[in-house]
């Protein structure tokens, strides 16, 4: 059984239509990168997934098929359990996500106690693990401090070591490197690509950044207008599609003009 | 940099140091001893991570901030020492294109009023040929004309970047920086923009500061490359030599670091593990020592000098 199924849905705030036919199965352990410009609608496909629909949008058509059940028909309830641990979500800037009147480890520690029933000392010295574990220096004095104390690539790695506190099945990841610096994004994907392979997490990546997608997925999807536009493996899509958006998309990455591999 | 006697400097800043205060006896270094120069009609490109001082430097092209030392030339006139009715007519030869239209026009002005603002300003049209003007203006940056009367806010991120480039034109500068111009686009948008800002130099010859933090776009826009971190300049370089002749530990990393469409799949990507020093606390010889992997004991104790190793290729670096 695949893990998540999307089966042709169609989203749409008021009247307007923004994402068209949408489907996209995903299997455990498997990556799939949505890359698109902006307004395309990919965010808007994850923030659905996620339940986390701004007012006034909706699945207006189709399923979405999480583990073998529907997801529109949560209860808040049991979406407040899904969040956090079968499913985690990685915004584009993790500053932002945070409170910024909460120090880091309070936030931390309200997160996980909100979970598992443990002691605060003990959430405390989870968190520290977490953060330890995607290669923080001075965990401790990051848990003391302020969102805005941190540069921005600890600030997002503090929101994936958060996201992957309970080893979910599935990480929906919006635009996670985009705000990055290039040394620092390698660093972010390169933890992003271990977790898999620690923990067997699937992983729905969207990004503008085609490189970025296409090194880390096994399938890409290219949206238009909240239309895909292509769908293929990462041979195909940068190598045989004959696709013209995606063509001309790819024609636009600035290269360093070294040699073309074949992958 | 020593290149072609035939390229004719148009800007040079010597010897550019800026410390902001931060503290009562505490410094930060954003800029340390930069020297770089400006060919007549070619492109700088400024690569650097956030942080590294390449905004403050560009400040200090278009007198919007003075360095602590050094002197800005601009045809052999120190421009930092410019005061009043001089440095205001002096800001007609540079000009400057934003990262954010955004917040670099007003909302209440019509394009038609942004793009002309410059020229009423130094006097050179009247009132009555504003239309006429901004015409020509978005023409020439491939725009509908009808737009003049529209305001910012009804353009999308793509039209107000060239509405900003026909404000800088429109005085007829010399030199224009561009300021992470084209980073808040989408990768088809900015090839379109970086397409017209080569053409755009061509037809006037214009010289062009560009700053960027994609050392893949500035390798395909800049005749010369100038890599920055934590304030200094490491490595310069002729643009199309970067992705073959870079040398320095930290371009190699930046370069290293990039996710590229034509990459081989199977490896897995480079990069630095630690994280960018705080400018405050800058190592005291390379600053680059800490995450430097061929690093050596005289890297820890002195600060490296620019040297020449090929022609318009200099490097700081003990390797060398």
């Amino acid at each position: 059984m695949a893990l998540l199924e999307i089966n042709n849905i169609t989203i749409s705030y008021g009247k307007r239509e923004i994402v068209k036919d949408f489907s996209l199965t995903l299997d455990e352990g498997q990556i799939c990168s949505l890359v698109g410009e902006s307004g395309s609608g990919k965010t808007t496909v994850i923030r659905s997934v996620f339940g986390l629909l701004p007012k006034g949008g909706k699945i207006t058509k189709g399923d979405v098929i999480f583990e073998g059940e529907s997801i529109l028909g949560f209860s808040k309830d049991k979406w407040r359990n899904l969040h956090g641990t079968d499913i985690s979500m990685i915004f584009q800037d993790s500053g932002a996500m945070m409170n910024p009147t909460k120090k880091v480890g309070k936030a931390f520690v309200e997160y996980i106690r909100t979970h598992e029933n443990l002691s605060k000392k003990d959430a405390w010295d989870k968190g520290i693990e977490m953060l330890e574990r995607m290669r923080l220096p001075a965990a401790d004095n990051i848990m003391k401090s302020y969102p805005f104390q941190l540069s921005g690539g600890m600030r997002q790695r503090v929101g994936i070591a958060m996201g992957m506190t309970y080893q979910p099945k599935l990480l929906l990841a919006d635009e996670p490197t985009s705000a990055l610096d290039v040394t620092t994004q390698a660093q972010i994907v390169r933890q992003m690509m271990e977790l898999r392979e620690d923990y067997g997490t699937s992983i729905i990546i969207v990004t503008h950044n085609l490189g970025v997608a296409a090194y880390m997925a096994d399938y890409l999807v290219v949206m238009k207008n909240g239309v895909v536009e292509d769908r293929g493996d990462r041979h195909y899509i940068l190598h045989h599609s004959q696709n013209e958006y995606t063509n001309k998309l790819l024609d636009a990455v600035p290269s360093l003009g070294g040699e073309e591999h074949e992958c | 940099m020593s290149v072609d006697n035939d390229f004719q400097v148009v800007l040079e800043a010597k010897h550019v140091t800026r410390k902001f205060q931060v503290a009562k006896d505490v410094y930060l270094t954003a800029n340390n001893d930069i020297n770089l120069k400006f060919y007549k009609g070619k492109t700088l490109g400024l690569v650097g991570e956030s942080g590294c001082g390449k905004s403050t430097f560009m400040k200090f092209l278009v007198s919007l901030d003075t360095p602590t030392k050094g002197e800005i030339l601009y045809r052999g006139e120190d421009i930092t020492k410019l005061k009043g009715e001089k440095l205001r007519l002096h800001r007609q030869n540079i000009q400057m294109v934003f990262q954010d239209p955004n917040s670099s026009f007003s909302p209440k002005m019509k394009i038609k009023e942004i793009i002309c603002e410059p020229l009423l300003n130094f006097k050179r049209i009247k009132r009555s040929e504003v239309d006429q003007t901004a015409k020509n203006y978005l023409r020439l940056v491939e725009l509908p004309e009808d737009l003049i009367n529209r305001y910012p806010h009804s353009l999308s991120g793509g039209q107000k970047q060239r509405v900003a480039i026909a404000r800088a034109l429109s005085l007829e500068p010399e030199v224009i920086i561009f300021d992470e111009a084209t980073s808040a686009l989408d990768v088809s948008v900015q090839k379109n923009i970086v397409d017209l800002i080569k053409k755009l130099q061509k037809e006037n010859n214009i010289t062009i500061g560009f700053i960027c933090h994609d050392i893949a776009l500035i390798a395909d826009i800049a005749d010369y490359v100038a890599v920055m971190y934590l304030g200094n300049i490491v490595e310069t370089l002729p643009g199309d030599k970067l992705s073959t002749d870079a040398k320095h530990p930290y371009t190699k990393a930046l370069i290293d670091s990039i996710f590229d469409i034509g990459m081989d799949f199977s490896q897995k990507i480079q990069s630095i593990d630690s994280e960018i020093p705080s400018p405050l606390d800058i190592p005291a010889g390379c600053p680059f020592c800490d995450r430097c992997d061929k690093v050596m004991d005289i890297c820890k104790k002195e600060r490296p000098t620019e040297k020449t190793i090929s022609q318009g290729h200099d490097i700081a670096c003990h390797l060398f």
